[in-house]
C-alpha cells in the first residue's frame, strides 16, 4: 500500500493532474459557468481534433522526433475530403477512407525522409509543411469549400445519450465525434502497451544504439510512427469537417504548436523516451482548460499565444534541466576513497579467499 | 584438456588500415572459469572482445572454437546464439523502461514477437533474477536504480539468453567496495552454475580476489596465460609493461623556480585532492590508466570542467578560472586529446586555424581582421614550427597528422602561454613525427615555457618528462623523479 502511494507521488502524471485540479478551482472561482456540464462539453467538443492529433504527436516525441507539418497535413486532408464529398461522393465510409489514406500517405512521406534519408525530423517536416501548405493554397486559392452534403452534416450532429443540463431545461448528448477521440486513445494505448512496435518506440527513445544492437529495426519503427500519426490526422480531418460543416484551408495555421505544447505539458519529453497516453490526456485537458479559462475570464486572445509559448518553453526547460542534473550526477572517475594501500589489501583478500 | 574449454581462440590477428592491432593472439576459457584479461591501455583487449562478439572480423588464419563448434565467421547474432554475452561499460540497457522489460527485451526481439505478453515478461525477469538470487522490484524504472543494480540487471539479461560466457568490461569501475563484494559473490555463483566469466579490469586487488587464470596482452601480442598461484603484483606488472622505447630519452633536469601551483583541487566524480607544483622550463609528465582522471584534471585547470574546490596559483597569484577564456588570459593553454575534433577546424585553412586564438591581436580598432597582420603572424609560425607544406591557405584536413599537430601547437603558442598543457600530444601519428613533437616540446621548455604532458604511452612519458606524476582512481598516486625511471615503477603506482 505504501509502495503504491510512493509511486503515485513520484509520477509526473500525478503532478500535472494536481495542477489541473488547482487551475480548475481557480478558474471556477472567477467564473461560475466554468464547471458546468454544458461548458465542459463545449471544451471537449472543441478540442477533439487536438486530442486525436496529440496521440500521434506523443509517438513522435517518444522517439525524440518532432513533427511541425501536422497543421498542413490536416489542412490538406480537410480540403481533399471537402472536394471529394462535394464533387464525387457523400458516402460517409468513403469519406473516412479518403481522409485516412490521404493523411497516412503524407505521414509516410515524412517517415521516408526521416527514416531512409536520415533528415532530422524538424527539417524534414518543415519542408513538407511548406510544400503541403503551398499545394493547399494552389488548389483552393484560399477559398472556403462550402456546400457540404446534408447526410455528412447530419452524421456530424449525431449525439449519444441525453443528459439534462443543470440550471436550464436543455438536454444535451455526447457528440459522436467524441467516439473517434476514444478510439484514437484506445488504439494508441494498445499499440504503446501491447505491441512490440510500441515497446520499440520506448526502447529507441531510451537508447537508440542499444535498441539497434539487440536487433530492433529503428527504420521501420520510424516509418510506422509517422504513418500512424498521418492516419490519426486523417481521422481528425474528417472529424473536424463534420463539426465545422465547411472547409477553411487556413483554419489550422499555427495549430502544430498547440498540439506539441499540449503533449509536452502532459509529461512527454522532447528528448525522447518518456511520456504516456494517460499523461497526454491530462496534458491536453490542462491545456484546453487554460485556454477555456482565458476565454471565460475575457482575456484578449493574443494572450493565448503568449501562454502557449510560455507553456512550451517552461515544460521543455524542465526536461532539459532535469537531464542536465542527471548527467552531472554521473560519475566519470571512480575516486579511490580508501586510505589504506590497496595492493596489500589485494594480497590479503587473495589469501583469505583461498582460506 | 581441450574438452574443458568453452572458448578457444587461436592465432587471432586484426589489422586496421596502417596498424596491426592484434598479432597472433591465443585465448582459452574453460567452462565455469573466471578468467582475467589484462593489459595496458591500447594492448588490444577491446579489439579482442569485439572480435569475440562479432563486431570485428579477424584476419585470415584465425581459429575460433566456441563450445566445441568451429566458427568460420562470427556475426554479432552468432556470438549471442553461441552463448557469448558482452556487458559493455554502458550496459546497453534502456533507462526509461522497467527492470522486467529490460531483462526480457532481447528474448522478445529474438522470438520475433509482435504482441507483448506482460505476464511472460515478468516470469522471464523473475526467473533470471532468481538465478542470481536477487530481489529487485520488477516494475521499477531502470534509471531509478543505482549503477550497481543496473549492472546486475544487465547480467540477468545475459542469463535470459542462455549465456555461457559473460564478458565484463571494467565491471567494477563505478561500484563501491560493498557493491563490488556482492557482484563478486554473484560471479562466483554463476561459476558454480558452469558459466564462464571473462573479466577485464585494471584493479589488481579485485582481479586476484576473483580470477582463476590470467591472460596477458601487451602491445597487441599475447604474453601468456597464468594460474592465479603463478603470479603476484610485481610479476604481473613486469609482464604487462615493457613496450620497446624507440624515442630519444632527453636528459632530465632538476628545476627549482616554481611558476604554477595546484592546491587541493577536487571535483566530485572526477578527481580529489590534487596538489602539485610546476617549475619554470619544466616538462611534467602526467600518466595513469584511462579513467584515472587525467584529462578531467587538465580540463579543470583550463576552465572547461571547473573544479568544486581547491586553488590554482600562477606566479604567486591566485587565479579564478571558470572558463577557458580566463585561463588563456592568465597564460594557460590546453591542447586537447583529440586534436582532429577538438583542436582544429579541419575544413578551414591553416592560416585561419593558427589565428583563431589571437583574433584580437590581428584586428583593427573596429574589430575587422587585418590581412597583413594575419599573414605576418601565420608566416612566423609556419617558419618557427616548420609546418610543411608552407602554404598558409592549405585546407587543414589535407595536412599530415604531424603537421596538423604543429598547427594546433602554433595556434596555442600564439597566445604566448606560460603554462602549456598537452593531452596525448602524439596520439595517432607516426614514430618520426612523434620524435619531432618531443623535440619541439623540449625546445619550448628550454626557452622557459612550463609544460604538462599527459600521456598513456609510458615510453613517451619516460622520454620527455623531467618529473612524472602518476594518477590512480582520481588521486595522485605518486610523484616520481624522471631520472632512471622505469615503466614498471610507473605501472606499479598506476594500477
Amino acid at each position: 500500500m505504501n509502495n503504491i502511494f510512493s509511486q503515485i507521488k513520484r509520477s509526473k502524471e500525478m503532478g500535472i493532474l494536481a495542477i489541473l485540479v488547482v487551475i480548475s478551482i481557480i478558474i471556477s472561482a472567477f467564473n461560475s459557468s466554468f464547471l458546468t456540464f454544458g461548458n465542459l462539453l463545449d471544451v471537449v467538443k472543441s478540442n477533439i481534433v487536438l486530442g486525436i492529433m496529440s496521440m500521434g504527436m506523443l509517438l513522435v516525441l517518444l522517439t525524440g522526433g518532432i513533427d511541425v507539418s501536422i497543421a498542413s497535413v490536416i489542412s490538406a486532408v480537410t480540403v481533399i475530403i471537402g472536394r471529394f464529398m462535394v464533387d464525387y461522393s457523400s458516402n460517409i465510409f468513403l469519406i473516412f477512407v479518403v481522409g485516412v489514406v490521404a493523411g497516412s500517405l503524407m505521414g509516410l512521406i515524412n517517415g521516408l525522409l526521416i527514416a531512409k534519408l536520415k533528415i532530422p525530423p524538424i527539417v524534414a517536416t518543415l519542408g513538407t509543411m511548406s510544400v503541403i501548405f503551398g499545394l493547399v493554397l494552389y488548389l483552393t486559392n484560399g477559398n472556403w469549400i462550402t456546400g457540404i452534403p446534408q447526410n455528412f452534416i447530419d452524421f456530424g450532429r449525431v449525439t449519444i445519450g441525453q443528459f439534462p443540463v443543470a440550471g436550464s431545461d436543455q438536454i444535451q448528448g455526447i457528440p459522436i465525434q467524441f467516439l473517434f477521440l476514444l478510439f484514437a486513445i484506445a488504439l494508441t494505448w494498445f499499440i504503446l502497451k501491447y505491441t512490440m512496435i510500441g515497446r520499440g518506440i520506448y526502447a529507441i527513445g531510451g537508447n537508440r544504439d542499444s535498441a539497434e544492437r539487440i536487433g530492433m529495426n529503428s527504420e521501420n519503427i520510424t516509418l510506422f510512427i509517422y504513418t500512424y500519426e498521418g492516419f490519426l490526422i486523417g481521422l481528425a480531418g474528417v472529424v473536424h469537417t463534420s463539426i465545422m460543416r465547411q472547409v477553411d484551408p487556413n483554419a489550422f495555421i499555427g495549430f502544430e504548436i498547440q498540439v506539441i505544447a499540449a503533449v509536452v505539458l502532459g509529461g512527454a519529453s522532447v528528448l525522447g523516451g518518456y511520456g504516456s497516453v494517460s499523461g497526454t490526456i491530462i496534458g491536453v485537458s490542462l491545456f484546453c482548460i487554460i485556454n477555456n479559462g482565458l476565454i471565460l475570464m475575457h482575456i484578449p486572445t493574443f494572450w493565448q499565444k503568449i501562454v502557449v509559448g510560455i507553456v512550451l518553453i517552461t515544460s521543455i526547460s524542465f526536461d532539459v534541466i532535469q537531464k542536465r542534473m542527471h548527467d552531472k550526477k554521473n560519475i566519470k572517475v571512480d575516486i579511490d576513497e580508501s586510505e589504506s594501500s590497496f595492493k596489500r589489501l589485494g594480497v590479503a583478500e587473495k589469501s583469505t579467499s583461498q582460506a | 584438456m581441450a574438452q574443458n574449454m568453452f572458448l578457444r581462440m587461436h592465432n587471432v590477428s586484426k589489422t586496421f588500415p596502417g596498424v596491426k592491432a592484434l598479432k597472433n593472439i591465443d585465448l582459452e576459457v574453460e567452462y565455469g572459469e573466471i578468467h582475467a584479461l589484462i593489459g595496458e591501455n591500447g594492448a588490444g583487449k577491446s579489439t579482442l572482445i569485439k572480435i569475440l562478439s562479432g563486431v570485428y572480423q579477424p584476419d585470415e588464419g584465425a581459429e575460433i572454437i566456441i563450445d566445441g563448434v568451429v566458427q568460420k565467421t562470427i556475426t554479432p547474432l552468432d556470438s549471442l546464439k553461441r552463448g557469448i554475452a558482452v556487458i559493455y561499460q554502458d550496459f546497453s540497457l534502456f533507462p526509461n523502461l522497467s527492470v522486467a522489460e529490460n531483462i526480457a527485451m532481447v528474448s522478445r526481439v529474438e522470438k520475433r514477437k509482435k504482441i507483448v505478453n506482460w505476464r511472460e515478461t515478468n516470469q522471464i525477469a523473475r526467473s533470471a533474477l532468481d538465478k542470481l538470487g536477487l530481489r529487485i522490484p520488477l516494475s521499477k524504472t531502470l534509471s531509478e536504480l543505482s549503477v550497481a543494480k543496473q549492472q546486475l540487471v544487465a547480467i540477468a539479461r545475459a542469463l535470459v539468453n542462455d549465456a555461457k560466457l559473460i564478458v565484463m568490461d571494467e565491471p567494477t569501475s563505478a561500484l563501491s567496495r560493498g557493491e563490488v563484494e556482492s557482484l563478486f559473490s554473484i560471479i562466483r555463483n554463476l561459476k558454480e552454475q558452469g558459466i564462464s566469466i571473462l573479466f577485464i579490469s585494471h584493479k589488481l586487488d579485485e582481479l586476484f580476489a576473483i580470477s582463476d587464470r590470467f591472460s596477458i596482452l601487451r602491445d597487441g601480442k599475447y604474453v601468456g596465460t597464468f594460474g592465479e598461484d603463478e603470479l603476484d603484483d610485481d610479476r604481473l606488472i613486469s609482464l604487462m609493461v615493457g613496450r620497446k622505447i624507440e624515442y630519444k630519452i632527453f636528459e632530465k633536469r632538476t628545476l627549482v623556480d616554481p611558476i604554477f601551483e595546484v592546491r587541493n583541487l577536487s571535483k566530485a566524480g572526477n578527481f580529489k585532492d590534487i596538489s602539485f607544483t610546476l617549475h619554470r622550463g619544466e616538462i611534467l609528465g602526467i600518466t595513469g590508466l584511462v579513467g584515472a582522471g587525467r584529462s578531467e584534471l587538465a580540463q579543470a585547470i583550463f576552465g572547461l570542467n571547473p573544479s568544486d574546490s581547491g586553488e590554482l596559483i600562477l606566479e604567486g597569484k591566485r587565479l579564478q578560472v571558470n572558463a577557458p577564456e580566463q585561463a588563456v588570459q592568465h597564460g594557460i593553454s590546453y591542447i586537447p586529446e583529440n586534436r582532429l575534433t577538438e583542436g582544429l577546424i579541419l575544413k578551414k585553412t591553416m592560416s585561419d586555424n593558427i589565428c583563431l586564438t589571437v583574433l584580437k591581436q590581428i584586428s583593427s580598432r573596429h574589430g575587422l581582421i587585418e590581412k597583413a597582420a594575419q599573414n605576418k603572424l601565420v608566416e612566423k609560425w609556419i617558419e618557427e614550427m616548420h609546418i610543411r607544406p608552407n602554404i598558409p591557405n592549405m585546407i587543414t584536413s589535407k595536412l599530415s597528422g604531424g603537421n596538423q599537430q604543429r598547427v594546433v601547437l602554433s595556434k596555442w603558442l600564439a597566445t604566448d602561454p606560460k603554462v602549456l598543457i598537452v593531452d596525448e600530444p602524439t596520439n595517432g601519428i607516426d614514430i618520426g613525427a612523434k620524435a619531432d613533437i618531443h623535440q619541439l616540446l623540449r625546445d619550448l621548455s628550454e626557452q622557459g615555457m612550463s609544460i604538462i604532458v599527459i600521456s598513456s604511452e609510458l615510453p613517451e612519458i619516460l622520454a620527455i618528462g623531467d618529473r612524472v606524476l602518476v594518477m590512480r582512481r582520481g588521486k595522485i598516486a605518486a610523484t616520481l623523479d624522471g631520472k632512471n625511471l622505469t615503466q614498471e615503477e610507473i605501472m606499479k603506482e598506476a594500477l
